[in-house]
């Protein structure tokens, strides 16, 4: 379904600069949870920020379904963004002054649905996440977890291809960071939803299917961990 | 498109149902304000130019004159064009003038006139001349060596200071008049007329028939015909039924008289008033710049979000446009409440400019929506420049300030 191959990203020219991703090569099949590891500044961000077309590579490959996203126009990059690819950011990124269904709807609207079809839509979402009664609140009347959950909402309501994730649990407590996972195990073993998740969170490896770490903007390792088999790179 | 149109109005409607009052009224107090500014100036100046066009209808001209046709120094068969005149359906009163020139002499003091001989009792509906005698009395039928001072002349009006003026002269005192012809006359000075307008201070009055002896006329000369009109508004159609009348001198409405007499003051007043506008609406346009560049640099994070989920740009240009549609409407709803009920106040209190002159504001409804459509406008693209810069800068730079 995705494919890499040497991806770069360098930030900067010449010999100062920055490679935050320097060759990295995977592929990725539906129905994966995958989760991308790695220290603080391995590169795991950049790549999930190419990889969810909010970046553009500096060199390499990538494709969706053997479509080469990365070299797409900004206008079909945003249609892809909206339809095909789902993003939960790390800091929940929601509109402050739109309920928890409008902040989900809105992007149902964006692809052309009624408004009548689009808060459908958006309750069924927030239902997969448990937060159909809070329907009506925003931002500001729901707990952290919560807000993650409207994100995760918001990303599953238009039924992407692939979910990214970048450390959504970063500023959840652990009770609230389990629901969360929770919400993504399901969506990914109930609806067979392929999902991307930056994490450093040692525990979090018990909910994904395959992790892949990165240090120095390169893959060190790649563990399929429904086979408990671990592919050092 | 269509899209992007809900999806901007659902954007600008959440922003707008649950965003800060407290900056949505401050931005609402301030474009108030600039409506205010584009409005309230032109108003004054529009009451001021009504003043001074109330004036040439009160005193020199009425709503339309007759004057001699070129070439000639009277119109000399007066009293037929009267009658023809009067005929005329619309016309309220006429009256019959001669203005002469003469200087006045008063205790070594030589002030230069001009002299309107006029029939008293006629001027009561055709003129305000009866009603703004300040000390005295008014001219009668029966006066014969009397006359009637301008305040400025007088030396007892306000700005008899800047002005030649014969000093305290008062109801009572004797002047000597020279006619232009060299007749010298003794008048007794009946009353000092103050009309708080120049063309009525520096002027006096005599009778008709003073005038008439003066000059060896033969009672149906006169130097112009001033006419009332029963409804304003209506001098220019009045004006065609008096030429359909027979009449053939020149007629004018109050308008020519006026656009001819107070070109250069209404150019120079629509000139500060074109300034005016166009200062306020810069003003106006850079203060809506500049909160909506607040108000988009705020969001700007927002906006990168709704980029990154796959609003387009387009949508997030037009939701500005909605917000800035809305401030803007709202803005202008409050500014006309304000400006009507300055509009209240100053027309209960006037201006009082020089001392005596009151002006109040006149309330123009063609600058009025022209200053709605302007504002509307300018205000709207102000509004979403900023919106369009944002929005076309990267997703990360937006979200992230990378």
């Amino acid at each position: 379904m995705i494919v890499v191959k040497d991806l770069k990203r360098y930030y900067g020219i010449g010999e100062t600069a920055v490679r935050a991703l320097n060759g990295v090569s995977f592929e990725i099949t539906k129905s994966e949870f995958v989760a991308i590891m790695g220290a603080s500044g391995s590169g795991k961000t950049t790549l999930l920020r190419i990889l969810a077309l909010l970046d553009d590579a500096t060199d390499g490959i990538y494709t969706i379904r053997g479509l080469e996203v990365s070299s797409l126009p900004e206008a079909e990059r945003s249609f892809y963004r909206l339809t095909q690819v789902g993003y939960v950011f790390q800091d929940y990124a929601l509109i402050n002054e739109m309920s928890a269904a409008e902040n989900v709807y809105v992007l149902s609207m964006m692809e052309g649905k009624s408004k009548k079809e689009s808060y459908i839509t958006a309750l069924e979402a927030l239902d997969k996440v448990g937060l159909k009664e809070k329907h009506d609140r925003v931002p500001g009347e729901l707990s952290g977890g919560e807000k993650q959950r409207v994100a995760i909402a918001r990303a599953i309501a238009k039924k992407p291809d692939i979910m990214f994730a970048d450390e959504p649990c970063a500023n959840l407590d652990t009770n609230n960071s389990k629901q969360v996972l929770d919400v993504f195990k399901e969506l990914n073993e109930k609806y067979g939803q392929t999902i991307i998740m930056v994490t450093h969170e040692p525990w979090h490896v018990e909910y994904v299917s395959r992790v892949i770490t990165l240090e120095d903007g390169i893959v060190i390792s790649d563990e399929n961990r429904q086979n408990n088999k671990i592919s050092p790179k | 498109m269509i899209n992007d149109i809900r999806v901007g109005a659902l954007i600008a409607y959440c922003s707008i149902k649950r965003g800060n009052k407290k900056t949505l009224t401050f931005i609402v107090f301030v474009l108030s304000l600039i409506f205010l500014n584009l409005v309230f100036l032109p108003s004054m100046i529009g009451g001021l130019l009504g003043m001074f066009t109330g004036f040439i209808q009160d005193y020199p001209y009425g709503d339309i004159v007759i004057e001699p046709t070129d070439g000639n120094a009277y119109i000399n068969n007066a009293d037929n064009v009267l009658k023809k005149v009067r005929a005329v359906e619309g016309v309220r009163a006429a009256t019959k003038r001669l203005d002469v020139g003469a200087s006045i002499n008063h205790k070594q003091k030589v002030v230069g006139v001009m002299i309107t001989g006029m029939l008293p009792t006629e001027e009561y509906d055709v003129s305000r001349y009866p009603y703004i005698v300040s000390e005295g009395n008014f001219l009668s039928d029966l006066s014969r060596d009397e006359i009637i001072i301008g305040a400025i002349i007088a030396g007892t009006g306000h700005g008899s200071e800047i002005y030649d003026n014969l000093g305290e002269v008062r109801p009572g005192s004797f002047v000597d008049v020279t006619y232009s012809n060299g007749v010298k006359r003794n008048y007794k000075v009946k009353g000092i007329m103050e009309g708080t307008f120049e063309i009525v201070d520096l002027n006096a009055l005599v009778h008709y028939k003073e005038i008439e002896d003066v000059y060896g006329l033969e009672g149906k000369e006169a130097t112009s015909v001033v006419v009332r009109v029963t409804d304003q508004g209506t001098e220019t159609r009045v004006r065609d039924k008096i030429r359909e009348a027979g009449v053939n001198e020149q007629i004018f409405t109050w308008a020519d008289k006026s656009e001819s007499l107070i070109r250069q003051a209404m150019q120079s007043m629509g000139a500060i008033d074109i300034m005016s506008k166009i200062v306020s609406l810069i003003v106006g346009a850079a203060l809506v710049l500049i909160i909506t560049y607040i108000n988009v640099m705020n969001r700007k994070k927002e906006i990168g979000i709704l980029k990154a989920v796959g609003i387009t740009p387009r949508s997030i240009v037009v939701s500005y446009a909605f917000l800035s549609t809305f401030y803007v409407l709202l803005g202008i709803f409050a500014g006309l409440i304000l400006y009507f009920t300055l509009m209240l106040y100053f027309q209960a209190n006037p201006v009082v400019f020089y001392e005596t002159i009151e002006i109040s504001p006149v309330i123009d409804h063609v600058l009025l929506v022209q200053s709605i459509v302007t504002m509307l406008t300018l205000s709207v693209i102000a509004g979403i420049l900023p919106a369009w810069s944002v929005s076309r800068e990267s997703i990360l730079k937006a979200i992230w300030g990378q």
